[in-house]
């Protein structure tokens, strides 16, 4: 009788309408992607990238080609010549073809002084084909591109450190990487530059006056 | 099939050729399906569209690597291909995960069968009609995602769990805010129940279709959910337990009559445990490393060192290398398996003591679910095949590898 009732009155698609209908009053979980940009998560495996060495302004990479080695879908293709003088490995060729990669970060986690590194930047497709092969000049353009749009003022991958990985068996450039300073605020970072360049500039004027 | 079982066809059939390109088949399946009017004569699947070698790729990479290839299999629930392998690897070293690891695999498993049941469920609704559920669905599936991407930094192919653990902690925010989502997430799940459970048109759809009893179910070696639809308790996480679910209470949802509403309910309640899973994981969230010492690198050599034998040497000076390596793996072959949200994920291994796989078999569920199909649709209307197809909970890259 009751199940009777329930179908004359159409209780049972009354009630899914229902949740239809509160649904109206919530937000949309959409984002309008090209205008409103979708912000990934720390750690996101996107874009390869050489990290500028802030000492040297040069690629960190010394040639060990354990990433080549590990690498799944064998992307990389790395050549070195050995320097005569100290024995130590140059790196002459280091190149990466995006459309093979599978993104899997085993390169980062295996790099022992963290050179390479999957950025958080995830738009670079293109109607070209060529701009997808990346070599070393590319690469570490692509890390001046990421720092550029990065909005922190460190950036230390996960995949560097590994949390919760015992130190002893990691190697020794993983144990405490130390975070590369991006100063992505610029404005401030250049403000506070601007500032100090200003007291000096006072400050000298102020030593120049003084005799007179 | 092909010409020949055309001309031997009635003058009342009618054939039909579904797929492979049929957005209702989920990937690339083709039914060759037969109909007198527009009941089911027979129907023969035809497999293969989206083989890519997964096996064969495997016998050239080490284990560490070789892991990546599973993400690919079953692309919906990468994160239970990635601890299914692990943990065949970790049963032929003979190494034991850490305690913090096991939990944070159990967690982010139920985590992803969560998601796979989401998706499930959004397609199987969609295909028999249901619109609305599909976009509730992919809003939660979206959040697990999000949950993935922060733990492990990828969506889809996460390659997080390693061999002897995982790769990175999970940091206690994450742990909190996946804690939040459950409780918002048992509601959503009433939520679907209200759209759908007692729905007229969802109960016509799906009452009394597929009709499959407990001996035929296992005699077709169906596993998983499909299996329990029809009341037969088998869960490999309750009969041989991995990783932490000996540590965690949890139920195993059973159906009675083997239909498609049963296999539904199933799964809904399925969702409701893993949620309660994943609660008590967060709970019981023990500290410390998350990666065994004896674990592989991940760049370990696929070959062990020539021995040097001092009595191989022709004369003074010179030493022969003898062929014999040196194992690094153990040798033998075995079978691990674990409770996929599609059935039973099986990895067959044979190790010949070098750093490769000598072969790596897969059992995938899905495969074997598509076996099923014909015995399934018998007697059933066309409409009806794709409910079937959508009940079964099949995913290409999987039964294809």
């Amino acid at each position: 009788m009751r199940t009777l009732v329930k179908k004359l009155l159409f209780l049972d698609l009354l009630k899914g309408l229902i949740i239809t209908f509160k649904t109206i009053f919530t937000h949309p979980v959409t984002i309008r992607y090209p205008k409103e940009k979708r912000k990934p998560e720390p750690g996101f495996r996107g874009r390869h990238a050489f990290v500028r060495n802030p000492d040297t302004g040069k690629e960190r990479c010394v040639a060990c080609t354990k990433c080549a080695q590990v690498c799944p879908s064998q992307c990389i293709y790395i050549d070195y010549s050995i320097n005569s003088e100290t024995g130590a490995r140059v790196l002459t060729k280091y190149e990466i073809d995006a459309f093979r990669c599978i993104f899997c970060g085993y390169c980062e986690q295996v790099c022992p002084v963290n050179a390479i590194v999957l950025t958080e930047f995830y738009e670079y497709a293109s109607y070209n084909r060529q701009s997808n092969y990346f070599d070393r000049e590319v690469l570490l353009k692509n890390w001046d591109e990421f720092v550029k749009q990065y909005n922190r003022n460190e950036y230390l991958n996960k995949f560097w450190y590994l949390p919760g990985v015992d130190r002893n068996i990691l190697p020794a450039g993983k144990r405490n990487p130390e975070p590369i300073l991006c100063y992505l605020d610029k404005q401030s970072h250049i403000e506070s530059q601007h500032l100090s360049q200003l007291n000096s500039l006072s400050v000298q004027d102020n030593s120049k006056k003084e005799p007179h | 099939m092909g010409q020949l079982e055309i001309e031997k066809l009635n003058e009342t059939t009618f054939v039909l050729q579904m797929g492979p390109h049929h957005p209702a088949t989920h990937g690339v399946l083709k039914l060759y399906c037969e109909f007198e009017g527009e009941r089911v004569l027979r129907i023969i699947p035809d497999v293969g569209y989206l083989h890519r070698g997964v096996e064969k790729l495997a016998e050239s990479k080490t284990y560490p690597v070789a892991m990546t290839i599973t993400d690919r299999l079953d692309y919906i629930s990468s994160m239970t291909n990635n601890i299914g392998y692990c943990i065949a690897i970790e049963r032929l070293m003979g190494i034991e995960p850490t305690r913090r690891a096991k939990f944070i695999r159990t967690m982010v498993a139920e985590l992803t069968r969560l998601s796979s049941h989401l998706l499930w469920l959004a397609t199987h609704a969609l295909d028999i009609g249901a619109m609305t559920v599909f976009l509730y669905a992919f809003r939660e599936r979206e959040q697990i995602l999000t949950f993935f991407e922060k733990i492990c930094g990828a969506r889809l192919t996460v390659s997080y769990p390693r061999i002897g653990g995982v790769r990175v902690d999970v940091e206690q925010a994450v742990l909190d805010e996946i804690y939040g989502f459950t409780d918002t997430m048992l509601k959503k799940i009433d939520d679907y129940e209200e759209l759908l459970t007692e729905n007229r048109i969802w109960i016509a759809r799906t009452k009394g279709i597929g009709i499959i009893s407990a001996e035929e179910a296992l005699s077709l070696g169906l596993t998983g959910p499909v299996l329990r639809g029809s009341g037969v308790y088998y869960d490999i996480r309750k009969l041989e337990p991995y990783d932490a679910y000996g540590e965690v209470n949890f139920e195993v949802p059973l159906g009675e009559n083997g239909d498609t509403y049963d296999r539904y309910l199933c799964r809904i309640q399925e969702m409701r445990q893993s949620v309660f899973i994943i609660k008590q994981c967060i709970e019981k969230m023990p500290e410390g490393q998350v990666i065994s010492e004896q674990s592989p690198q991940i760049d370990m050599p696929f070959q062990g060192k020539r021995e040097i034998l001092a009595d191989g040497s022709l004369w003074n000076g010179f030493v022969s290398f003898t062929d014999k390596k040196n194992e690094i793996m153990p040798k033998g072959e075995f079978y691990s398996a674990i409770e996929a949200p599609k059935g039973e994920l099986g990895f067959y291994i044979v190790s010949d003591g070098s750093g490769r796989p000598y072969r790596m078999r897969v059992r995938a569920p899905s495969f074997i679910h598509i076996s099923a199909i014909p015995k399934l649709c018998e007697g059933h209307l066309l409409a009806d095949v794709i409910t079937i197809i959508g009940t079964l909970d099949i995913v290409m890259g999987e039964a294809d590898r």
